[in-house]
Formats: structure tokens, sequence, C-alpha cells
């Protein structure tokens, strides 16, 4: 499973490869609809199966095109792409650092044991419950915008986030702060300087699941922001459902649109986990 | 990792921080001098409609700015708004459950003394009247289109076939029979999302029971068990004649069908009329009253205001939200509305009516309309959900379930409502 | 040394009055308002009443609540067990010597990242249409009806879109944990001639055991939590057979007008949740103690 010594390279499970190919057909087969219905147009829609199956007519860029119009692509995506990077920059900074605080410190103290219970429980509460209060909270305090929507954000995923770095943080021997201790470092510095950096493979993980679950998210924004004139994708979206009619075709030439950009920072996310191991954790 | 890396890192974070900040910035609107109207309508589907009419309107007032929003999720907004107390001057709603709850939470101003109200078609004022929990003085909703619902029906097929219009439930029954022996599927449901269930019962139940049955229930004077008995036996009874296993299929499945020929009829509303001819843009079809009852003498078209307006309590601006509302119901401004949505106008004038709703035109001009019962419904009780429920229910006690959780779920869901209702009586027969 | 512990202490409560701040401000101030909500007949909007404890009192006697804890505990234990298993061997498989791997995982992501739309039609159109055609075409008789109008089984249909979907994300966390193994714990069992399968239940498994915590819990969260996949593929038919909680309190609370009583039900799901995770996190510390 793994690789006797480091230097004698590369040599490809091939049966594990077919297999993961051939298991890939559970993605591509459900991408294929979504693809050839982003292509076709409403008149082509049809119950038969041989039919839904088929290729477009016409392959042609126009459904793409008119989402775009539709959605007002180009604004709702900077709005999308701004919320989601301060998401998740901020998440990473502020979600890290309390992990590390609280699970260095509740190894000693049990009141931090409580504090990260506290946080930690904070995921299970149902939105719908928060979600009128928030309203009002949000907008008393001038917070009913993007800025707002963020900020929220960045407190739903705490909970996640904290579980997930202290967890992480356990297989982090405490040797490594010591040594920093000595050299007379602060903790403080001693973090950013040594354990941020080490925790790298975990900063990929927290980016990708808060960027999913911030980027494809309908009922913030909207109870949020609603009236301030600024829409996310996913809000824009909407236009295409309505109470008894929906237009699959555009609407899904434009998740497809909007399933670009968050594929290609995952993918660059998992270089990041994978250049973890080599400059991280086995050197510990 | 090395240093600089790190403090580029907390100026990036800075850097992100101040960025923030600055998108708290309000935005404004550069409507100078003019006292500005805003109007929040739930059908995002006519916002081109509502574009043009905004547009003709400020075209015309120097005074008046008109502004219409027409979000996507906007009973969601609505009540969003309604909590940060950020209330439009006007809102257009459907006559539906919404509108009886936000008039209960004396949310919309008596608009008696607009002299439009005047040229409301009766049956639609009586439906808005019938919505009011308690019944209230004066008139707090404008009817502006309708909807109506019974049966749709593939009219190039009924003509190759010969197949006539049934008037009486028999009729329509021997139709159905008809069209089945030729090989064809007579009916086509789509109850896979539960709501659909909702159409042919309404349409059954304004012919079957009286329109005013839920207040009745609520004054303690009726019971579903003993009203909605037949809506229930007949509704089951269109399983026979239609897809088998429709739980199966959706609504979309079954406009699709329908658009394809698939079925000779679909009993659903003229809001579906959009999305059929969607995958099937020459369909030729028409629709008519769904005929419940034995004698034709019975029947009544479902129809129900598919969007009204009404004025927020606290607008400050009432006599420019007046004049927004004279102008919105002027026959060329509502024409510019029928003309893309389709549908009825509510208002009592000549307007042409949609070629697919020709089989209903007797109904429409001699005004014989009922609303929606469901309209009557809270919708946490899913009554469509329990509808389906009792259609998958196969045993024998089926119907007498049925309706003894319909009198008891209701009493459990409209307990405040019903408690209300009783002391308004009490009070009522007091004075 | 005192002195140097008292400042690192500093430093750690430093960084955490804040964040509890933060959090407090945006979670729990709303919850307590949602749980005073929890005792009023409010609408959601208009005025409202005290009812004291009828809310807490009709949830106990309210059937379809009753249905819907046990659709949900039902589906959030297979969806849990599927899942985990399922993420760790694809972990496994994705972490090894395997041609394409980049592209691979970036496959084997994106059912995570499509949208409820999409979700919902093409699922339904799976089961509705390609299922029992083929059913049909195998003379399978299982097939032959959607499983979707099947009061009985439309829970499964829905089960397998959530673990589809969710596969991905555990994977991820599994994949990050493998991370932190060190190479030469397995170059030592290879001198050892350890079987890769005595090599994964003496070495990787302990090793990977916090992730292993995490996941169980975030899953038994996410599958608990079920939202998105009933409102695309089921709302919640057949014959209410597929209401999930959080799909109860949504659309009754947000959608319909009981707000006051959906609160008492979020108040009520929130304990039993945080009482199911708490449980799940001392079990598992102590495993992980043990290993």
């Amino acid at each position: 499973m793994k690789t006797k010594n480091k230097f004698e390279d590369f040599k490809p499970n091939w049966v594990l490869t077919i297999v993961l190919i051939l298991g890939t057909i559970t993605v591509f087969f459900p991408l294929y609809m979504a693809i050839i219905i982003a292509f076709k147009q409403p008149s082509e829609m049809t119950n038969d199966v041989a039919g839904a199956l088929a290729f477009p007519a016409k392959w042609s860029l126009d459904n793409f095109k008119q989402a775009m119009e539709v959605t007002d692509f180009w604004n709702s995506l900077g709005n999308s792409l701004l919320i989601t990077i301060s998401t998740i920059v901020l998440s990473v900074l502020i979600h890290s650092t309390a992990g590390y605080a609280i699970g260095r410190a509740m190894a000693r103290k049990k009141i931090f044991r409580i504090f990260y219970l506290y946080i930690v429980s904070g995921m299970f509460v149902p939105f719908s419950i928060l979600m009128m209060p928030l309203v009002k909270q949000t907008a008393q305090m001038g917070l009913g915008n993007r800025l707002g929507v963020i900020l929220l954000y960045v407190v739903f995923y705490m909970p996640m986030n904290v579980l997930l770095y202290t967890g992480y943080l356990k297989n982090l021997p405490l040797a490594l702060e010591e040594a920093a201790d000595i050299d007379g470092a602060t903790t403080w510095s001693a973090y950013w300087k040594i354990l941020f950096p080490l925790m790298m493979p975990m900063h990929a993980t927290v980016a990708i699941l808060t960027a999913l679950g911030t980027w494809n998210d309908v009922m913030t924004p909207l109870v949020i922001m609603s009236g301030t004139g600024q829409n996310t994708l996913p809000l824009a979206q909407l236009n295409f459902q309505t109470q008894f009619g929906t237009n699959y075709n555009l609407a899904f030439s434009s998740y497809i649109l909007a399933l670009v950009p968050i594929l290609i920072f995952y993918v660059i996310c998992q270089k990041q986990i994978l250049d973890g191991v080599a400059n991280g954790a086995v050197k510990g | 990792m090395s240093k600089r890396k790190i403090t580029g890192r907390r100026a990036a974070a800075l850097g992100i921080a101040v960025g923030l900040l600055a998108l708290t910035g309000c935005q404004q609107d550069g409507q100078d001098h003019r006292v500005q109207v805003e109007l929040v309508s739930y059908k995002p589907e006519a916002v081109a409609a509502f574009e043009k009419i905004a547009e003709r309107f400020n075209e015309t007032h120097t005074d008046i700015y008109l502004k219409v929003d027409s979000p996507n999720e906007a009973m969601t907004i609505l009540k969003t708004r309604f909590i940060r107390e950020d209330y439009p001057d006007i809102v257009g709603i459907g006559g539906d459950i919404n509108y009886s709850n936000f008039l209960d939470a004396d949310l919309f101003m008596d608009i008696s003394d607009l002299e439009e109200l005047g040229q409301v078609k009766q049956s639609y004022l009586d439906i808005d009247k019938e919505l009011e929990f308690i019944p209230q003085d004066g008139f707090y909703a404008l009817p502006y289109a309708a909807n109506a619902a019974g049966v749709l029906y593939n009219r190039d097929m009924f003509e190759q076939n010969g197949w006539e219009i049934p008037n009486t439930w028999e009729e329509f029954i021997s139709l159905c029979e008809q069209i089945q022996a030729k090989g064809i599927l007579p009916l086509y449901l789509g109850y896979k999302d539960t709501w659909t269930c909702l159409s042919p019962w309404n349409a059954l139940a304004v012919g079957l029971s009286d329109s005013d049955t839920c207040a009745q229930v609520n004054r303690g004077e009726n019971t579903f068990s003993a009203s909605y008995r037949e809506v229930a036996e007949k509704i089951r009874t269109l399983l026979d004649y239609a897809e088998p296993n429709p739980y199966a299929y959706s609504y979309n499945d079954a406009c699709t069908a329908f658009a394809r020929g698939q079925s000779a009829m679909y009993p659903i509303g003229s809001y579906a009329i959009p999305q059929i001819k969607s995958v099937n843009p020459d369909m030729n079809l028409d629709s008519f009253t769904f005929p419940a009852n034995s004698d034709a003498q019975d029947n009544v078209l479902n129809s129900g205001v598919d969007l009204q307006f009404c004025v927020m309590k606290n607008t400050p601006n009432k006599e420019a939200v007046y004049e927004v509302l004279r102008f919105l119901y002027q026959d060329e401004t509502i024409q510019i509305y029928l003309d893309d949505q389709g549908g009825l106008s509510c208002k009592d004038s000549d307007f042409a009516l949609p070629a697919e709703l020709e089989g209903m035109r007797p109904y429409i001009e001699s005004d014989r309309m009922a609303d929606y019962q469901d309209h009557h419904y809270p919708s946490e009780m899913s009554v469509d959900a329990m509808i389906q429920t009792y259609m998958l229910d196969t045993s024998d006690g089926a119907l007498d379930t049925f309706l003894t959780r319909f009198d008891t779920d209701w009493a459990r869901y409209n307990r405040d409502l019903i408690q209300k209702v009783q002391q308004y009586q009490k009070e009522a027969s007091g004075k | 040394m005192k002195t140097k512990m008292s400042s690192r202490d500093k430093t750690f409560w430093a960084i955490t009055i804040p964040v509890l701040v933060l959090f407090f401000t945006f979670n729990t101030l709303p919850m307590i308002k949602g749980f005073i909500y929890s005792f009023t007949n409010y609408r959601g909007y208009g005025s409202y009443d005290y009812v004291g404890l009828r809310n807490y009192i009709d949830l106990f006697t309210d059937a379809r609540v009753g249905k819907s804890y046990l659709f949900t505990f039902k589906y959030a234990l297979s969806g849990t067990v599927l899942v985990n298993v399922l993420a760790l061997i694809m972990a496994l498989g994705l972490n090894s010597k395997i041609r394409f791997k980049s592209a691979l995982r970036g496959i084997y992501f994106v059912p995570n990242i499509l949208g409820g739309l999409v979700i919902g039609y093409i699922f339904s159109f799976f089961f509705t249409y390609i299922l029992p055609a083929l059913g049909n075409a195998l003379d399978i008789e299982f097939l032959k009806n959607s499983i979707l109008a099947s009061e009985k089984y439309a829970w499964i249909g829905v089960l397998i879109v959530g673990v589809w979907q969710a596969v991905a994300m555990n994977t991820i966390i599994y994949i990050s944990g493998l991370q932190t193994v060190p190479r030469e714990v397995y170059e030592a069992s290879m001198l050892d001639g350890a079987s890769k399968w005595r090599e994964f239940w003496a070495i990787t498994f302990p090793l990977v055991m916090p992730f292993v915590t995490i996941n169980l819990v975030l899953s038994t969260k996410n599958f608990l939590m079920v939202f998105d996949q009933i409102m695309s593929l089921t709302r919640g038919g057949p014959a209410q057979s597929t209401e999930s909680i959080s799909y109860l309190i949504y659309r009754n609370g947000m959608d319909g007008g009981q707000f006051g009583f959906q609160s008492a039900n979020a108040v009520l799901f929130f304990i039993v949740i945080v009482a199911i995770s708490v449980f799940q996190m001392t079990v598992m510390n102590k495993k992980e103690e043990q290993l």
C-alpha cells in the first residue's frame, strides 16, 4: 500500500487504478445527464429513457449565454467569490487559532474542555430556529448585507472547523512548541511559525469543506441580504424555478457554470493536502 | 514555512477586514424629489410585465416613482422583511392562507375608499371575504388576476376521436372508459410532488361542498367527515383511469407526458399551461370545468385569486399608493399583465379569454366560480400529503381513517384559530 | 517555568475570549431567542401569546413528529455506517499508488458540489424511469416500480443519494488523516513482513482514529439533519414516509405558521443530537486512548 522506501519510485497499482476508474461511472453518468440537459431545448425534454439519454439536437452554447444573462453571471459570481473567499480566509485564520488555543489548553484545564464542547455543540443547532432571530438581529446591527453573511458563515462553520483542528492537533506532538519555548519564542509566535504551517493539510481540508457549504448555500444570503440588490449565484439560480414551472435546461447550464470555480479550487486544495506531507507531519 | 510568508498572511487578513468594512456601505436610491412607492410582487415569472408597467407609470408621473420588486422566494423574503419591520408600500400576493394570516396579523390597510373596488367581479370579492378568519369590516385586497383549474385536454385528440366535453360526473366516467377502450390513457396525475394531489381535490370539492366549509367547521357547524366524503370517494375513482403508480411521477413528468400526448386529459390548473407549452409549443389544448356532480347545474368552476394587491397598514404615502393602484387597474395596464402571464382578469371588463380556457367560458361569464379549498388549509397541516397517504392506503377502512384524521388534525392545527372564531361568535351573538 | 506557562495560558485566554464572544452573539443569542419562542404560538410575524409548555406537550403526542424521529434515526444510522466504510475504502484507494490520482480525486468530489435541483431531477429520473426500465428488461420484480414511490423503500432511495453525496467530504477528511501517518511506520512494518490487512488494523487504523471520531460525529450530524435530499427527491412523500426532523422544522416552522411549535421541536432535536454526539465522542476518546 505504501512505498517500501522513498527512493524506489512509483510502480502504480493498476488493478486498483482500474477499479477506481470504473467507479467513476457513478459520477459520470449523472454528470453526463446534467450536461446533455444543459445543452438541450425545453422542447427536447421527454420522459422516454432513450430520448432522455440522447444527445441534444444541436450543441450550441445558447443556453449558457442565456443562463449567464438571466443570473447576471459576472456580478453574482463576484459576490459568491467575495463571500466564499472571505469566509475561507477568516475561517482558516480564526478557527485554526481557536482550535489550537482550546485544543492545547483543554488538556490541562477543565474550563477549556467546556468551551470546546460549547462551541462544538453549536454544530447541532438547526438553522431554522436561528433564522428569524438572526434576521432581526443582523438588521438591527446593520449587518443585513454581505458582511453579515460572511460573519454568520464564520460562526456557523466554527464548530465543525474547531473540531477538525483540535482533532488534527492531537497528532502534532507538543515537543514542537516546547522546543520553541526554550528558544524564547512566545506561544503566539511559535504557533504562527511552527504549528500553523504544519497544519497545511487541515487548512486545505477546512477550506474545501467551508467553501462547499458557502458556495451552494441559498438560505443564509436569501434571508440576510434580500433587499440589498445583491445576488449570489445560488440566489440568482432561483430564477429558473417558479411555483409552477422550472426551466431545467437553463438551470442546468447555470449549475454547470457554477461548478467550475469550486472544482478548480478543490483541485488546488488537494495538492496542498499532498504537499503537506512532504514538508510537514512526517518530520515531526 | 518562512517568516515572511506568515506576515504576508497577516497583512492579507488585515486587508480583507478593511475590505469587508467597505461592504457595509448602504445603497441609495437616486429618485430625488419623487415619492417612492415600493411594490413587492410574489410572482418572479411576471417580472417582465411589471417592469413594463413600472416604466409606463414612471413616464407618466412626475411626482411618484414606482419601484417594483419581484424577488424569488418572495414569501420568505416578505416574512423576513416583516420581521425586520422593513415594510414595502404594496404587496402583490395570492389570495390564499398567507393573505388570511397577514390580514389576521393586522398588517394591511382597509382600502374600502378605493373606487376601483367597484369594478371587481363579485365572485373574487366574495372569495377574499371568505379568506378572512374573523369577518372584517371593509376591504383589504384588490383582486387583480385569477387562474382556473379543472381538466386540461388535448383538443386535437378529442376532435380526431369525436369525444365530447362531459358535463356530469357520469359523462366524465364514461368518457374515461371510452378513451381507455381506445388504448389511450385518459388521465395523467403525477402525484409525486404531493401538492399535485390537491388539484383534482380542489376541482371536485368546489362542486361537492360549500365554499365556506372550513369556516363552518371552525364555527363548529360542520365536519369534514360529512362534507368531504364524496370528494374523497371520487378522487380515488380517478386512479382507475390514470397512469399506474402515479406517486412515481412528478408534476414536471406529468406536464411533459401530457404535452407529449401520453394522456388525453390532465386535471390541473391553468397555471400549468406555460410549463406544458415549453415542452410542446404547438400543442392544441383547452380546458373544461371539472364535472363533479350528476347534475350539471351544480357544477362550479374552481377559480382563485392568483394575484391581488394589498396596501401595508403603515405606508406613509396613502395617496401615492392609491394612484399606483388606480394605474394598475386601468384596462391597458391589466392587458399588459395578461398578455405576458395569461389567466383571467379579476376586473369586470372585456378582456379576451385565452384560447386554453375557452371551454370554461360559460362559467366565467356567468360568474359561477368558487375558490380553491386548499387556500383555507394551513400549510403545516400538509393536507396534500394526507390525501396522498389516503390514496396509497389500500385497506378497507381507508376512507374513514382519512376523514377522521382530517377532522382531528384540523382541530389540532387550527386550535388557536377555532378558539378565536368561537370567541368572536360569542361576542357577536352577545351584542 | 511557572511564569512561562502562565504567559502561555494568557495567550490561550486572549485567543479564546473574542472567539467565544463572536460565537455567543451569532449562535447562542439567537438560539436563546428561539428557545423563548418555543413557549409561544408565534407564527413568525405579527403578535403572539405565551402558551406555557403546550408546545412541548404537543411534541410528545404528535404522531407525525414521532414518525419523523424514527425515520431520521433509521436514516442516520444506516447512512453513517455506509458512508464511513465507503469513505475509508475510497481514501485508502485514492491515497495509494495509483495512476491519475489528482483526476480521480477531482472526479469523486463532484457529487458534493452538484446543486439540489440537479440532484433532484437526475436521481428522480434514474429511480422513476431508468431503474424500472432495467427491472422490466431483466425481470427483477423489486426494480419494476420506482422505489421513490414506495412507502417502504423510498427512504433507501434518499439514502443512496445522501451517501453518494456525502462520501466525498468524509473521504477528504480521511485522506488528510492518512497524511499524518508517518511513512517510517510502514517501513518498519514492512520489515516485519506484516500483511496488508494486518498492517491496516494494527498501524493505519489506530493512527487515523482521531479522524474516525471526527468523521463519525460529522456524518452522524449531517445525516441526522438531512434536508436537501428530501427537498429535492421526495418532499416527505410518499404518504409522509420520508419526513425528516429538519424537513418538518423548516417546512412547518418557516413556510407554515408553526414557528413556535417547531422551535420547541428544534430545542428537543438539539438536545437529542448533542446527547448522541457527546456519547459518541466519549466512547471514541476512550477507544483512541486504548489504541
